[in-house]
């Protein structure tokens, strides 16, 4: 009696799926979703760019949507969820360069294009290229920066971001490719790395530098947290003797390259990335098509890869880092079309 | 005289948690017009038959009255070894699926062993175990994932019957069709209701008990692998990460679909049907809140609120019922 009363339940419910049947969403104008890994200062530049991007290019929207934590499985239901609600283009921060593929792949297949942006995908791909910082290049001029400020010689410690991030190994691999340059005069004396968030970049960063800041010279951050964190302890500390070299603008890094505690930041363009790729996207979505000989650049992970730029700022260039970001974009997005796409 | 058969039917936690189920996705249908599209209704149902999964896998060991916190470092781990025998190995699909979920009965049966060798609550052999597994798991694969893993398997994750169903909730049917036969059916299943209702009284009755809470951790183990290799068809890749630190963010669903569903946590009594239809509203509640566009870190809130809701509407349809049942006495 039970088991055929369950047998019904499941049959309703069945009929009530069924019932429901699938619903259309087609929409002309494009909808932008700009979807991250998860929660990070790095990518709120999105939001303005996206905003920003929605006016000049009057598309149907241009909305940062972020998962609620830095979690695949979370980032790959918000991208199902988000083409379900109709938008039909999506820059996105991948999750893992792998594992989010399959996800990219079933957005592409149903007519919404991807740009992998701020990180890549790993080839084969169905993302129309990457954009993002040639996180690589941006380590190693970074360290270059930071050794030119320690006289050529010295120990560094580098503190870096979560190993899912498919930049980690990049930044790592850039970091020693710099002081292996210098014939042995500078060496990497640690790495740490997966503290890109305020809890592990504490306890592992003050840890390390009440036990050994006597054993570094220098200290090359490559990711948001650790970089805000690193500044904060050689400001506390107070001794000007090691010597940073940050990356991104947030507001604790800046203040601390204005008070002589940091040498430099190397920035980013997380602003050019949100806009431009909206750019790209409505053009893609209007006809245009990627260009095969588009000169795109090669890295680990892709050979389509597009550099959004980066720029490093010291003291004297920090006040002005709004205006180095901009023109980075402007320079990027005045010969975009022609470089990299054909339009009819 | 009992209440009416309709009015017994009509108390079941399961159509309490049927009519939720409708009425919210009534209420997402009426109210989001991607809800009800084949790609949403495809990929609500991929997402349900995991979390699904998962809770099946606490809920085998929920009948023994005690609990798997390793549940979704076992998976990870039957999904790297997944990984290893299928990319590194080069074994067919045929034998390293088997060879995946012969691993997760292992880390179960392991767990089993523990619980009954030491006399200790599995709370605090599996919060052990989840650590030791990972932390084994880590070592041994560097936090290397294994992304070159045969192309049928994330076919088949993508694959869509009438457009919008996903063979993946097939499986977590079949699988529930499988434990409802063991409950119901078998001389084991009821060994393993016995066990976990009553161990003493079991083990007088001829029910060997520690073998019996062994084989259900094992039996967990294996559903865990199955939840595992659910989740690399969706990814098409083994990933360390694909079940957060430790394992844990599979605990939340590992609890959340057999304790809606009825299981007494004091063991002894389950409800397959309920473990799968608490699970589908959970993924149902998370699905329609992302399509309303509640933001997305008021999700959990939101989330939490209403199952607060849905339990009281519950609570009081049977109030209301038994008050119907007792009047027509």
């Amino acid at each position: 009696m039970i088991r055929s009363r369950n047998a019904l339940m499941i049959a309703a419910a069945a009929l009530a799926l069924a019932a429901w049947g699938p619903a259309s969403h087609a929409a002309d104008a494009t909808k932008v979703a700009l979807v991250p890994g998860g929660p990070h200062p790095y990518f709120a530049a999105w939001e303005k760019a996206g905003q920003d991007a929605m006016k000049d290019f009057k598309l149907g929207a241009a909305d940062y949507r972020v998962p609620q934590k830095w979690e695949l499985g979370l980032q790959n239901s918000l991208l199902e969820s988000l083409l379900s609600q109709g938008y039909n283009a999506f820059l996105v921060f991948p999750g893992d360069p792998v594992g989010s593929n399959s996800t990219v792949q079933e957005l592409t297949e149903n007519g919404a294009p991807v740009i992998a942006t701020a990180g890549c995908l790993k080839e084969p791909s169905s993302a129309l290229f990457c954009l993002g910082t040639d996180t690589g290049n941006s380590a190693y001029l970074g360290t270059k920066e930071l050794i030119k400020a320690m006289g050529g010689k010295g120990r560094v410690a580098h503190f870096t971001g979560f190993l899912v991030d498919p930049n980690t190994q990049l930044r790592i691999d850039a970091v020693e490719k710099a002081a292996k340059e210098t014939n042995g005069a500078v060496s990497v004396v640690q790495v740490i790395a997966d503290i890109d968030a305020p809890g592990p970049a504490e306890e592992k960063i003050n840890a390390y530098l009440a036990a050994h800041a006597g054993d570094v010279d220098g200290i090359v951050t490559t990711a948001w947290v650790p970089a805000v964190v690193a500044a904060n302890s050689l400001r506390k500390i107070g001794d000007k003797r090691i010597k940073m070299v940050g990356i991104d603008h947030d507001e604790v890094v800046l203040k601390a390259i204005k008070d002589g505690f940091v040498n430099g930041t190397m920035l980013q363009n997380p602003y050019g990335q949100g806009y431009i790729g909206s750019y790209a996207l409505n053009r893609i979505r209007s006809g245009c098509k990627v260009k095969k000989d588009a000169p795109f650049k090669t890295i680990a992970l892709t050979n389509r890869f597009i550099d959004s730029g980066t720029v490093y700022a010291d003291k004297d260039a920090v006040d002005n880092y709004v205006g180095s970001m901009q023109s980075i974009t402007k320079q990027i997005f005045g010969d975009f079309e022609k470089t990299y796409l054909t339009c009819s | 005289m009992g209440a009416s058969p309709l009015t017994s039917w009509l108390l079941t936690n399961e159509f309490g948690l049927l009519t939720l189920i409708l009425a919210f996705g009534a209420a997402f249908a009426l109210g989001t017009p991607g809800f009800g599209s084949a790609f949403n209704l495809f990929t609500l149902g991929r997402i349900m038959s995991i979390d699904i999964m998962i809770g099946f896998s606490m809920m085998v060991v929920i009948v023994t009255g005690g609990l798997n916190l390793s549940v979704g470092a076992i998976g990870v781990c039957s999904a790297m070894a997944f990984g290893w025998l299928a990319e590194r190995a080069g074994l067919p699909l045929a034998l390293a699926i088997p060879g995946a979920l012969a691993f997760g009965g292992m880390l179960g049966a392991i767990n089993g062993q523990l619980i009954v060798r030491s006399g200790l609550h599995s709370f605090i052999i599996t919060l052990a175990t989840m650590s030791v597994f990972f932390g084994v798991m880590l070592f041994v694969t560097r936090a290397e994932a294994f992304r070159a893993l045969p192309a049928a398997i994330s076919v088949f994750g993508k694959t869509r019957y009438l457009g919008y169903l996903s063979p993946l909730l097939l499986v977590s049917a079949g699988v529930g069709l499988g434990l409802a036969a063991l409950y119901r059916l078998t001389p084991l299943g009821r060994e393993m209701l016995a066990a976990g209702a009553r161990a003493p009284a079991a083990e007088l009755s001829g029910v060997r008990v520690g073998r019996t809470f062994v084989l259900c951790h094992m039996l967990s183990g294996v559903l865990a692998g199955v939840a595992a290799l659910m989740v690399i068809a969706r990814t098409g890749a083994a990933l360390p990460s694909m079940a957060g630190d430790l394992g844990q963010d599979w605990l939340l669903p590992a609890f959340l679909g057999p304790v809606l569903g009825g299981a007494a946590l004091s063991g002894g009594r389950v409800s397959v049907l309920g473990a799968f239809l608490g699970a589908a509203l959970v993924s149902e509640l998370s699905n329609g809140l992302l399509q309303f566009r509640v933001g997305e870190f008021w999700v959990q809130t939101y989330l939490g609120l209403l199952l607060l809701i849905a339990v009281l509407m519950d609570l009081g349809r049977r109030k209301f019922l038994a008050r119907i049942g007792s009047l027509a006495r």
